[in-house]
This record gives C-alpha cells, structure tokens and sequence, in this order.
C-alpha cells in the first residue's frame, strides 16, 4: 500500500533537474580542467587516471585504503554541508559551520581526555562526548539565531564574527592554556584521548571508523526531520517565504523567532558532528593549529548538493574523493592543489546553474514535446 | 484602420489549451478591453503578442502587415509597449533614469541627463501625465510609479499600448487617473489593449469587449449594446448572482470586542487612533474606507503582527494578554488576508502542504511531532472536491494555481481549522466573478453558522452587499456608523473622504 503509494505519486515536472544540473555541472568543471592541464603541458588523462584512481571512488591496487581514506574525510564535508543545508532550508544564510566545527572539536577533545570520563566503557564515553559536542556547536549556532531575532542582526555577519571568536578562544587561550598538555609529555596542543574516546574502526587494515555510519545516520535524520516532521514542514515555509518576511507562516501561527533559534542549534550541532570526528577518529587531540576550512567547504557541498540531504551525502563523497587523490596527481607533475581548482569549477558551474538549467531545456525539452 | 489583428492564434502548453483558434481585430484609436476569469487566456494572448511566448499556430497583424514576433524587442520595434501589472521600475532610480533606461540620451560616452530631463518633461507634457522627472521611484506612490511606466512605453514609440490589469494595484482615485489617461491616449490615436476581469472597468472605458473563456473568444460586443450581466454571462458560462443575496441572522453574542486601539505602523506613526468595536456572532461588520486610512494597522493589531500602542482586543469575550498570531489564532481566529501570495499561502508548497498549515502540528495531521501523509492526504483530497479546488491535484503547486484557486485553498484551509471569528481583509481582490461569488457565499455561509465577521474592503458595494452594520475609517479613526438599508454609495463615499463631519458612533 504504502510502497504503492509512493510510486504512484506524481512527480513533478522536469524533477530530474536537481540530479542533471549538478552532473552537468561537475562534467563542464572536468571539461574545463582539461584546458587548464594542457595549457601547462601536462597530460590530463595521466592527471585524471591518477585522480581517480586514487580517489577511493573506482577499484585500484590500494583500493581499500584509498576507499576508507575518501570516506573518513567526506564525513567531515557531510557534517558542514548537512549544516549549511539545514540552515538554508529555513531561509538563514549561515556561514558559522567553520566555528561550530571546531568548536565541536575542542569539547570533543575535552571529554575525550578530561579525567573522570577516562574509565567510562566505550559507547557510553562516546555518547557523552558526542552530547557534549553537539550541545556545544549548537549553542555556538544559536547565539547568532538569538542576535537574529532579538536585535535583527543578519547572520551573516554574526556567524562570522562567531567563527573568529572560537578560532582565538581555542586556539590563543584554550589550547595554549587551560587545556594545555603537561609540558613533561612534550605533547604541544591538548592531552591525547583516552582509548575509549577513540571512534571504533569498522574495517581492519585501514583508518575507516563509525564516523562514515554516524554521518550516514545524520543524511538520514536531516531528511527525516525536514521531511516528515512539524519542525521542518515549519522550517521550509519559513524558507520559501523569506523573501516575504516569512508572513505566511507567522499568520497561520508559527512561532518563527523560536524556529530561528532552533534551526541555528540543530545546525550548528550537525556541524559540530564534523570537528568531533576529526578529533575522535583522526588527531586524537585538539592540534596547536588546525588545518581548517571545512565548514566553508560545506557550503560548496551543499551548494553541490543543491541543498538536499542525499545530494549532500553524494557531493561530500565527491569531495572527499578529490581530496583523498590529490597527493597521486603530483606524479604527473601537477601541484596536489589541482583537485581544489576542480571544485572551484564546480562550484563555479554549479552557481552558473540557472544557465545549464536553460541549455539543458534548449537541448532537450524541444526534442521530448515534439516526439510525442 | 486595423492596428493589430490576431488569426487563429493557438497556444499550447503541456495538458493545457491555453489559447484556441483566437481571432481578434483591433481599431486604430480604440479602447478595446479583453475580459475573462482568471485562467481564460488573457495573459497568454497578451505575452504572445508582447513576444514572451510564441504561439503554436496562427498569425499576427500589425497595422496590416503580418509579423512574427520572437521576443519583446521584436514587439518594441512593431511600436508595441506593454505596462505590466508589477512594475518593472528600480526604486533608487529618478523617474528619468527609470524611463530611459536602456535607451539613455548620450552626449560621447556618457549619460546626458539635462537632454534626458528634457525629453521626459515634454512626453509628460504632450500626454498629460505629470511626473516630478527628478524624484525618486522609491518615494512615489503606485498610481505615479505606474504612470512612469505608461511614459517609459510612450517613449519607446509605442502605438499599441496593452495594459495587464493595471487597476489591481491601484486605488479608486488613481484608477479614476488612469482612466482619464486612457481616454486621453485613446484621442490623441494611441490604441489601447486592456485586460481586466473588473466588468465595471471595462463598461466605463471601452469602445468594445472581448470575452474569452477557457482559451475560446466567445464573442465581441459593443460596449454600448451590451451589460454588466450579459458581459458575466459570456465570461462564467452561466447566470451570475452579482447581487448578494440577503442572509436574515438574529445577531448573537460579541464574539470580539476591540476597545481604544491605537497603533503605530511601521513607519512610528499612529495609523489607528483610539477604535472601538464589537463584533457579534451571526454579523458581518464591514470596515469601509479609502485605502491608507488605518486598515493596515487595525489588520496588524487584529492578527497580532504589531503590538497595539494601547487598548485592548478581546477575543471569544476574553481579553488576550499576549498579542501574537499564536494566541490569536488558539482564540479562533480565521484569517483571509488581503495579499494571499504573502500573507497566506506558502507559494513554492503543494495544495496539501498548504491546506494543513496552522494546523500541521494538531492531530490527526501529525503525532509527536511526526506528519502523518495518510490523514493529510485524504483530508486534502476531501476539501478539494468540497471547495471544488481544479485541478483535482493535491500536489500540485500553490504558485501554479490561478488567482481564484488559491482563494478557494485559502479559504479551505482558514475554515476548516477551529474558529468563531473571521478576519476578511479584502477578500475577493484579484479574483473573477465567479471566485468573487464563492467567496460571497462562503462569508454568508459562515455568518449563518453564527461565526462573526470583520470585512474590511475598498470595495463600497461588497460592504454594500455583504455587512450588517459598516464603520468608516478616516485618517485612523472611526467617523461613522451605518446600516446598508440607511444609507448610500455616495453617502459613504463622501465620509471616506472626509468630507463629512464625524457622526456619533454608537
């Protein structure tokens, strides 16, 4: 009944749209890297052969390592993305997933290391810590929500300011002070985590961990919750009408300061879920400095993704497979830097989509009318 | 002399026949008005001719020679402008700048705008139509801003001129302005294309109607061998009851009571100065006035957007403490809101996401939180057949359905959730005659039921038609009561304007 229920429903018009937008779009990025790899003499087939087949994505004679490498870093652009997303569906422009992020890392690393944790068994150490973390992104979100709706200021600008004030609590204070390892350990940055704060691996031989099932979990409760729940039917009116000030759904009652807030905190949480995986299952500390910048990839994966949970959890996959085969392209003579020039087509395609929507029309819809 | 004549013009869209085997013949220096229901093929025909779509088969004539007509620019240059109905004008732009826009005056490379200023003074001039070149868009009221469009269109040569409904956005003032206009253009040769489904607009103004329904012309009259009635019949298909039929109610309770209200628009200025009133259940309170005179605010007050400056609004006889949509709402109230794209529906969601809204987080809609598709999808399918909303397609799209439908959606949602008291706040705006009289019947309905209803309008004969008792607002506060049965058009719209002393209210 049910099963029959969903194929039978009708879809709408040109649906397919979202799915041939973004792959023409990566397909125009390959294209025009290719010029970019002839223009300094290279061969780009050898670039893209090395590309790909150590991206993880198709099988190779280290395959399995390549795979679980792509997959433990496309969890982190996941978890930014997902939050991006969850924000943008409720018509919130954040760019805060970068601060949410590492501020997820640095109370992971707390409760993976502080004391009276330590001897907890494993899953119940990780649930605390992963509680911790998420609670504290979350507020980390929220904060900008709450400046939103009480002094009208634009995310934008607070998520920013946000970012840089977790970058210098860390790393000009926590890290170098309260949260310091003992000097006698010669460890510079936080103490490491304790064992049972460490993500199980999943498969033997490689660093693959629960991050990947975690994140996998987190796709699904993200379309879950805008899907099928009251909260995200609230949140995507609130979006849809933004450029109306969300009336609509304040006059049928919708409490939308609150939802502001709310939305903030479920994003600002699912980011968090990124910096503790990479603190849990990577580093096992919080670093002196921390190589940054997945929050910002985040919003290229959701823009990639175009703003929806399986089209996030694909385009995260794409980028962790770039960026796990960009050290194989320095073969061929190409800066390991190249695959981040393909994503910057990508992006660029990507925001060039009303275009390819066009083209795509052009191209196709004539030949379909005039068939039948 | 034949300006512009259409050939069995047809237009296809994917299910729908939007325009079939259309032939029209236009006179040189007339006002030709097309009217129909919303979805009868107005707009498709004017954006063929316009050049926004291309017809499927037929052909077109202009000033005798046959044309095609690819895109808008082809239109420009066969001398054919269109004022559409939103505006395409940049606020932070001066008149002048919007008019040339595209087609500046140079002097070498740059922007000669004393030549510009010039040029717009004498167009205004010759026509008749006032514009301060200088000022700002931004600062100007519709009417005006509307006017600068007519001028941009002038300017660009144009012989034919098409207007898409352009009183919808309009007051009764400025739409008296346009009018002279019109005519005015009408005499010094331009043709006039007018699209309107507003029957005493276009009885005031034409030379000669065309009726479309359903994408077929059903005929061409005369303006002066034809009616009101005959134009609504041609148009609906059947007999329209333009006159509301009287519902004998014995009043009941008051339902809500507004006591001293005084409220600040947007702007920090008092737009609601110190009103009271009651509403009873079984009465239908009609609010007249010109638009600006506090009606905004009261809305605002009502629904509980803008927290009132003092005075209270009780609602089901209790006094709300804390004034948001929220409350208001749980007191039951029902809300038609005067733009139904903003304030209303949720354009981009499907008929059954709109139907629940308000009511999504209540059972049987959704348990803890979860929505329940099921019940969601058999109560929508239920309201669509019960409101006759077509097409009979709960997931079609709010933003794909005509004006009149997402009314009957509106209405179907605000009238099923829980309620006792009704805020219409120009109910049947941009609707067609047949919506206008679903809606009619719908109010009537509720009033027999014993809700109360709070109808505010700008149009005179709805309020005529519809309340018990009326309330003129002027410049915020009430100056009068009446009963339809004791007063006129003409008496009401002299309070309206002002220009009758205030009168005790009761």
């Amino acid at each position: 009944m049910i099963l029959k229920k969903l194929f039978s429903r009708r879809k709408e018009e040109y649906w397919w749209m979202t799915i041939a937008v973004p792959l023409v779009a990566i397909l125009l990025a390959l294209i025009t890297g290719v010029i970019f790899i002839k223009a300094t003499g290279r061969s780009p087939l050898k670039a893209y052969k090395l590309l790909f087949g150590s991206s993880g994505l198709f099988p190779s004679p280290y395959w399995k390592n390549h795979f679980a490498e792509m997959l433990l870093s496309s969890s982190m652009f996941i978890s930014t993305g997902l939050a991006f997303s969850i924000a943008f569906k409720g018509g919130l422009f954040s760019i805060g997933a970068e601060g949410q992020f590492i501020v997820g890392g640095i109370v992971a690393a707390y409760f993976g290391y502080a004391e009276p944790f330590a001897g907890l068994p494993t899953i119940l150490h990780l649930i605390i810590i992963f509680i911790m973390a998420m609670a504290a992104g979350g507020i980390w979100g929220a904060i900008a929500g709450w400046l939103k709706t009480k002094k009208g200021i634009h995310e934008v600008i607070t998520t920013i300011m946000l970012n840089w004030i977790a970058l210098y609590l860390i790393e000009d204070w926590l890290v170098t002070g309260p949260m310091k390892a003992n000097i006698s350990t010669g460890i510079s940055g936080t103490p490491y985590i304790s064992a049972t704060a460490k993500l199980p691996n999943i498969l033997p031989g490689t660093r693959l961990n629960i991050s990947f099932i975690i994140i996998a979990a987190a796709v699904f409760f993200t379309w879950f919750l805008l899907y099928r729940t009251t909260i995200g039917f609230e949140i995507r009116a609130m979006g849809y009408t933004l450029v109306f000030g969300m009336e609509a759904p304040k006059a049928s009652g919708v409490n939308v300061n609150r939802r502001i807030i709310q939305t903030m905190f479920i994003s600002g949480a699912v980011a968090s879920l990124g910096g503790s995986f990479i603190v849990l299952g990577i580093l096992f500390q919080y670093p002196p400095v921390f190589e940054g910048g997945y929050g910002f990839d985040g919003i290229a994966v959701a823009l990639i993704g175009q703003n929806e949970p399986v089209g996030i959890f694909l385009a995260g996959i794409l980028i962790g497979a770039l960026r796990t085969g960009a050290t194989s392209v320095q073969l061929a003579h190409i800066p390991k830097t190249f695959p981040s020039i393909i994503e910057g087509l990508i992006v660029a395609f990507i925001a060039l989509q009303e275009l390819i929507r066009y083209l795509i029309m052009k191209l196709i819809v004539p030949k379909r009318s005039k068939s039948d | 002399m034949k300006a512009l004549e259409v050939k069995n013009i047809t237009k296809r869209f994917p299910g729908i026949l939007a325009n079939d085997h259309i032939n029209l013949s236009i006179n040189k220096s007339e006002i030709y008005s097309i009217v129909g229901e919303n979805g009868a093929g107005k707009s498709t025909l004017m954006k063929i001719i316009y050049g926004l779509y291309t017809q499927t088969s037929g052909e077109i004539y202009v000033f005798g020679e046959k044309v095609k007509i690819n895109n808008s620019n082809d239109a420009i240059k066969l001398k054919i402008g269109m004022v559409h109905q939103e505006f395409m004008l940049i606020p932070r732009f001066s008149v002048t700048e919007n008019i040339v826009l595209g087609q500046e005056p140079k002097r070498g490379i740059f922007f000669d705008r004393k030549t510009a200023v010039k040029e717009i003074k004498e167009i205004s001039d010759r026509y008749g139509l006032k514009v301060d070149p200088l000022e700002k868009v931004e600062n100007l009221p519709v009417g005006i801003q509307q006017r600068v469009e007519i001028l941009k269109v002038l300017r660009r040569g144009a012989e034919i001129l098409i207007f898409d409904e352009p009183t919808a956005v309009l007051t009764p003032e400025e739409a008296e302005d346009l009018f002279k206009t019109l005519s005015f253009l009408r005499d010094s040769g331009k043709t006039i294309i007018f699209i309107s489904h507003k029957l005493k607009e276009v009885m005031a103004i034409s030379d000669r109607i065309a009726v479309l329904r359903r994408g077929k012309l059903q005929g061409v009259v005369y303006k002066e061998k034809t009616n009101k009635q005959e134009l609504a019949r041609m148009m609906v298909g059947r007999d329209v009851v333009l006159e509301i039929p009287a519902a004998l109610v014995k009043r009941g309770d008051t339902i809500t009571s507004v006591r001293n209200l005084t409220v600040k628009n947007n702007r920090g200025i008092v737009g609601l100065k110190d009103v009271s009133f009651d509403v009873h259940s079984g009465e239908i309170l009609g609010i007249a006035g010109v638009e600006g005179n506090g009606q905004a605010e009261l809305i605002d007050a009502l629904i509980g957007f803008t927290k009132p400056v003092s005075g209270s609004i009780s609602l089901s006889g209790e006094k709300v403490k804390s004034i948001n949509p929220h409350n208001m709402r749980e007191r039951g109230m029902a809300y038609i809101p005067e733009d139904r794209k903003r304030r209303g529906l949720i354009l981009p969601f499907r008929i059954k996401d709109n139907m629940i809204m308000g009511q999504h987080n209540k059972k049987p809609f959704s348990r803890n939180g979860i929505l329940n598709d099921m019940e969601i999808d058999s109560f929508a399918e239920k309201k669509i057949e019960e409101f006759d909303v077509r097409p009979r397609d709960i997931y079609a799209k709010a933003a794909n359905l005509s004006g009149g439908t997402q009314q009957k959606v509106l209405l179907a949602r605000e009238l099923s959730i829980w309620h006792n008291f009704i805020l219409a706040a120009q109910p049947t705006r941009g609707l067609d005659i047949g919506a206008m009289e679903f809606v009619y019947k719908m109010l009537i309905e509720e009033k027999k039921r014993g809700i109360a209803v709070l109808l505010v309008s700008l149009e005179l004969s709805e309020i005529m038609g519809l309340a018990d008792r009326i309330l003129v607002l002027y410049e915020g506060e009430i100056i009068g009561e009446k009963k339809p049965g004791e007063t006129s058009e003409e008496d009401l719209g002299l309070m309206m304007l002002g220009l009758k002393k205030k009168e005790k209210v009761v």
